[in-house]
């Protein structure tokens, strides 16, 4: 619709009006071409995401039996409750270890942000960030498996996840407090509440959601992760003794990599019912960090 | 009559910038004063001293004196907590927090008191009807005070405030965020508050000043340029410069 339609009179400024439509046109192809990469970076994430998806599904499905659930690794073969237990205890003891510093960590940085501790907590979460994760597996088997003497053990196991999974939840919790409106800590402050008391009764719920994210997303993390936990955790056949240390644990990831090589078929099946697993439940872990935020949405 | 609040001699900085600059004023007491003044006059700035809001931020100080019952509410020694407890603020945008109608009037109570169960529902249902919210709100006191209406969430911002029962309330810009009828209806609460509390109201609106203030100062650059009773101020001012704003030819 042109300016001379809306008005029924002749456009007043011809070299305006074509200038006009010359700018409409360049826009109209910046906005197609823009269009074009969006929807062409979605079909490769899609792309890629689907075939891993249906891969691990195909494969997996038919592994799935109920065999898997119930009964522990034996050889080659067996189930693989062993690995869920493992699997699901690191991911429980390296969070009851990071979550608690993790926050704590993030909100002092958000609190006293200017500070020198600040920056020092924010320089060490982004440097751990960028350090592999075989690095840290490795540092863990130095310091605790051989230096402690610990062996492999769910401890070395946890502790090392733990340091892996610290500053995703130290740098989303300190986003997400920095995110709480400064107008309505303001107005707590004056009712004549003290820092603390604004810090856990006003900032910490309404950063919640973001948190709680993190914290979803580390746990899904420390389910996926294999490298540190092949220096840390080794491997079991056996649920989990009751021991914290000199007593090493089973884990899904190992399944994988370990049994997806091996000759026998009944090993491969059990590589493709744990990848199948580690899918679902990274899967399930994301879709509630999504609700999680979605519902904060909401209830704005 | 002695004023609730003496300013003498107040100056204020941002770091190096000098915001107000050896203000002078009273503030009587039970009584509304408007501050008006074009935008970044120090209007808001003059309020944050008075709670000493500015101790939030390092690098803000300020000098001189501000009495307040014979204690210099900006000098040491000052339990800002305390001060807060003395001088309510409610600001322009309303601010609930993310609880419960009930759980935002009981947050600022706890701050400072140990009442009982029944002393609580009282001061919830007191302080809701003296902000005019109570018949609105009184069937959903658990419900989120999120779901307010912004005119709604303004008064129950007013009504957390009072609970607190302070001697003093700063108003900052209360209405600007507001519709005509909400608008209304702070005014007119402004104007029943005054029977108990101290109050400092900013305002753009020279209506507003004109209906509910019974003293106005006038501030430019800074600088306190002129302070009259509300008629005055409005039909004889002794300033061009206030003469010149209160008629709309800058600001
Ligand atoms: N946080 C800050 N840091 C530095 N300077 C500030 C800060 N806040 C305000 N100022 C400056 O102080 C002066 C007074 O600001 P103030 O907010 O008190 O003005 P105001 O009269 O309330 O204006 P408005 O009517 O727009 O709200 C302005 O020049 C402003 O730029
Ligand atoms: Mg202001």
């Amino acid at each position: 619709m042109s300016g001379a339609a809306l008005t029924g009179e002749e456009a007043p400024f011809p070299q305006r009006e074509a200038a006009r439509l010359g700018r409409m046109r360049r826009r109209r192809m910046q906005s197609l071409l823009g269009w074009g990469l969006c929807a062409l970076g979605f079909g490769l994430l899609a792309f890629a995401m689907g075939w891993i998806l249906l891969l691990v599904l195909l494969r997996g499905i038919s592994a799935l039996t109920p065999k898997v659930f119930l009964e522990v690794t034996q050889g080659t073969g067996g189930g693989l409750l062993n690995a869920i237990e493992g699997t699901l205890l690191i991911g429980a003891g390296s969070m009851l270890l990071a979550v608690p510093l993790g926050v704590a960590a993030g909100m002092y940085a958000a609190q006293f942000k200017h500070s020198w501790f600040a920056s020092a907590i924010r320089f060490m979460a982004d440097v751990l960030v960028g350090v592999p994760s075989i690095v840290l597996g490795y540092f863990g088997y130095i310091t605790m498996v051989e230096g402690l003497g610990w062996q492999f053990s769910l401890a070395a196991a946890c502790i090392t996840i733990a340091i892996l999974c610290l500053p995703y939840i130290c740098r989303t919790t300190e986003l997400a407090l920095s995110q709480v409106p400064a107008a309505m800590q303001e107005a707590a402050f004056a009712l004549g509440a003290g820092e603390g008391r604004v810090a856990w009764r006003i900032a910490l719920p309404v950063a919640m959601p973001g948190i709680l994210t993190g914290v979803l997303l580390a746990f899904a993390i420390s389910v996926g992760e294999t490298a540190p936990l092949i220096y840390t955790a080794g491997w079991s056949s056996y649920l989990w003794n009751g021991q914290l240390v000199r007593s090493p644990v089973g884990y899904l990831t190992y399944a994988i990599w370990a049994f997806i090589n091996e000759p026998f078929a009944s090993a491969n099946a059990l590589a493709y019912a744990a990848a199948l697993l580690v899918t679902l439940i990274v899967l399930l872990i994301s879709i509630a960090a999504r609700l999680v935020l979605l519902r904060r949405q909401g209830a704005r | 009559m002695t004023p609730k609040i003496a300013i003498h001699g107040l100056d204020f900085y941002y770091g190096a910038n000098h915001a107000l600059k050896s203000i002078t004023l009273d503030f009587p007491e039970r009584q509304v004063s408007a501050l008006i003044g074009p935008s970044g006059c120090g209007k808001s700035t003059l309020l944050r001293c008075l709670n000493r809001m500015y101790d939030l931020y390092p690098g803000q100080h300020a000098t001189g004196e501000v009495m307040m019952d014979g204690m210099n509410v900006i000098g040491p020694g000052v339990d800002v907590d305390l001060l807060r407890s003395r001088v309510g603020m409610v600001f322009q945008k309303p601010t609930p927090f993310p609880m419960s109608i009930r759980e935002n009037i009981a947050f600022g109570v706890r701050l400072h008191e140990r009442p009982s169960r029944a002393e609580m529902e009282e001061r919830v249902e007191w302080s809701l009807t003296r902000a005019a919210l109570w018949d609105e709100v009184k069937d959903r006191l658990h419900t989120p005070a999120t779901g307010l209406s912004g005119g709604q969430q303004q008064r129950l911002c007013i009504a957390r405030t009072i609970a607190v029962r302070p001697e003093v309330i700063l108003f900052d810009e209360p209405t600007s965020a507001l519709d005509p009828i909400s608008t209304l209806k702070v005014e007119e609460l402004i104007d029943e508050l005054k029977r108990d509390f101290t109050i400092a109201m900013v305002t753009h609106n020279m209506q507003q000043a004109a209906r509910v203030a019974d003293q106005v100062a006038f501030f430019y650059l800074g600088e306190m340029v002129e302070v009259a009773s509300a008629t005055t101020m409005f039909t004889a001012p002794r300033e061009k410069r206030t003469q010149d704003y209160i008629t709309g030819r800058f600001g």
